[in-house]
């Protein structure tokens, strides 16, 4: 089976967390890369390979604080390869996290849960007051 | 600020390899980014000097803090609210600074500089001996140390000027130049005029940061982060608006700019006018792209926020892929965040290039 792909956050990336045997699947923090294509890429690789024999039951979560335009395309790209689990008839839920009071990744939220075609929950967790840019 | 002012100060400040300008409140954070910014930018050629001149920002810096005279506190900028700036015209750097003091203060400022300005490296060290072992310290707590140690470090003199406002204050401008001695590359003297010039369409424009330099990723981080140290009174959601604007706009920069001798320069410039943010940006583009862009500005500038929402979404699942790679949700999302348009020049600069400047405001 795959190995887990692990990618510390940076200033500008998100960490990378995608465990298949722990159940975990996150991509949180600040996506503001100069060339998202290039980050994403191996992300892609390998979810196109989990997405043909996922577990049973996959939540996948999204922390992101922010992400600018030319990451908001890739975290699609993200999403729309989870909508392949649901044709091996296996189920898929995206929850969608944000910072409460912080309204623009809500509704940055709100919009992607739109065009997006999946199970997808939007959770508020409770503000810590210092934000870490 | 109109796309004019862009061009304006763009070219103001055409020689400069690097300039920044600030003006507003002064906090350790403004000089910790204001210095990594420019050691960041710094030109190889001047790596020497970046000790010295780090020294000489956080002294000018703190001269403002100490001598400021200045009765407002945590209000909107004025045209003699403090200003800061730094600029690299040839082997030359300027570290330029005005506050407000008292009228009754300038006799004193003007004698010490006069002096500093007119002793020898010898007299000089003397002098400062001398102050050392003074039991006369100023009620703000400076020994009048400071003035020596900029002449001592830069031997070179301190230009200064005082412009009266009132009958109780006085604009207080004073200009630090440091030399590069292996650079040869000799500028003209830049006095202390167009630091007041400089000054004075600044807080006309009611701008408080200006940053004019190579926009690479490394240049973007402090900018950004200085922006947003400024922002703690603000809510959430209007530091991430402002935040998500920037970097946008920054971003476009390093990435769609023409390179012109081997730099992706460009001009930013961020101000408060009437209780709103106005943000503006201005950089050469190859004459061939602006066709296309204009393109793309009329057409987000034609739509209403149903129609860029629509179009947002529909590039979000569809993608379009651009040149550059980017998926064209950038200037859909700048149009959809503001109130007003984008407001947008081109300016023929040659066949091959031209000026491309862009304020919003929001």
């Amino acid at each position: 089976m795959s190995e887990p792909f692990i990618l510390e956050k940076s200033k500008t990336s998100p960490g990378i967390e995608f465990d298949r045997d722990k159940g975990v699947f996150k991509i949180g923090g600040r996506s503001i890369v100069e060339d998202p294509n290039g980050f994403y890429m191996p992300i892609y690789e390998w979810l196109e390979t989990y997405v043909k024999a996922p577990n049973p039951y996959t939540e996948f979560v999204f922390d992101l604080e922010y992400f600018n335009s030319s990451s908001a395309r890739q975290v699609m790209k993200v999403i729309m390869l989870l909508e392949e689990i649901e044709k091996t008839g296996n189920k898929i839920k995206v929850i969608w996290m944000y910072e409460e009071g912080d309204e623009m990744s809500q509704e940055r939220g709100q919009e992607i849960k739109l065009v997006s075609k999946l199970d997808f929950e939007i959770q508020e967790y409770p503000s810590d007051d210092e934000i870490d840019f | 600020m109109t796309t004019g002012t862009i061009f304006n100060f763009f070219n103001l400040l055409k020689e400069d390899g690097i300039s920044f300008a600030y003006r507003g409140s002064f906090s350790n954070s403004v000089l910790a980014m204001a210095t990594e910014l420019i050691k960041n930018n710094m030109d190889e050629e001047h790596s020497k000097l970046r000790n010295k001149l780090s020294f000489l920002m956080i002294e000018s810096f703190q001269n403002i803090a100490r001598y400021a005279d200045n009765d407002e506190e945590n209000q909107d900028p004025t045209p003699t609210s403090d200003f800061f700036m730094v600029r690299n015209v040839g082997n030359i750097f300027f570290v330029i600074s005005a506050n407000l003091i008292d009228n009754d203060k300038v006799p004193l400022v003007r004698d010490r500089l006069t002096k500093v300005n007119t002793l020898t490296k010898k007299e000089l060290n003397e002098f400062y001996r001398e102050v050392l072992t003074n039991k006369q310290i100023n009620q703000k707590g400076g020994a009048g140390l400071g003035f020596i140690e900029m002449v001592r470090k830069t031997e070179d003199k301190l230009p200064f000027d005082f412009v009266k406002v009132n009958e109780e204050k006085s604009m207080f401008f004073m200009q630090i130049q440091l030399r590069n001695p292996n650079v040869e590359n000799p500028s003209e003297d830049v006095s202390i005029e167009d630091a007041k010039f400089i000054q004075k369409n600044i807080a006309s424009e009611k701008i408080l940061m200006m940053h004019k330099g190579s926009f690479s990723q490394d240049a973007v981080g402090p900018v950004l982060k200085m922006v947003e140290d400024n922002m703690h009174n603000m809510k959430l959601k209007m530091q991430k608006k402002i935040y998500h604007f920037l970097v946008e706009i920054l971003q476009n920069i390093s990435k769609h700019s023409f390179v012109l001798d081997g730099e992706r320069e460009g001009i930013f410039l961020m101000g408060m006018n009437g209780g709103r943010f106005e943000v503006g940006t201005g950089n050469y583009i190859a004459s061939s792209k602006v066709d296309s862009l204009k393109a793309q500005l009329d057409l987000v500038n034609s739509m209403d926020n149903e129609a860029l929402n629509h179009l947002y979404r529909k590039y979000l699942r569809e993608g379009r892929v651009t040149e550059t790679g980017s998926a064209g949700l950038g200037l859909i999302d700048l149009a959809r965040e503001t109130e007003d348009k984008i407001k947008y020049e081109f300016t023929p600069v040659t066949d091959e290039y031209s000026f491309f400047s862009l304020t919003v405001k929001f």
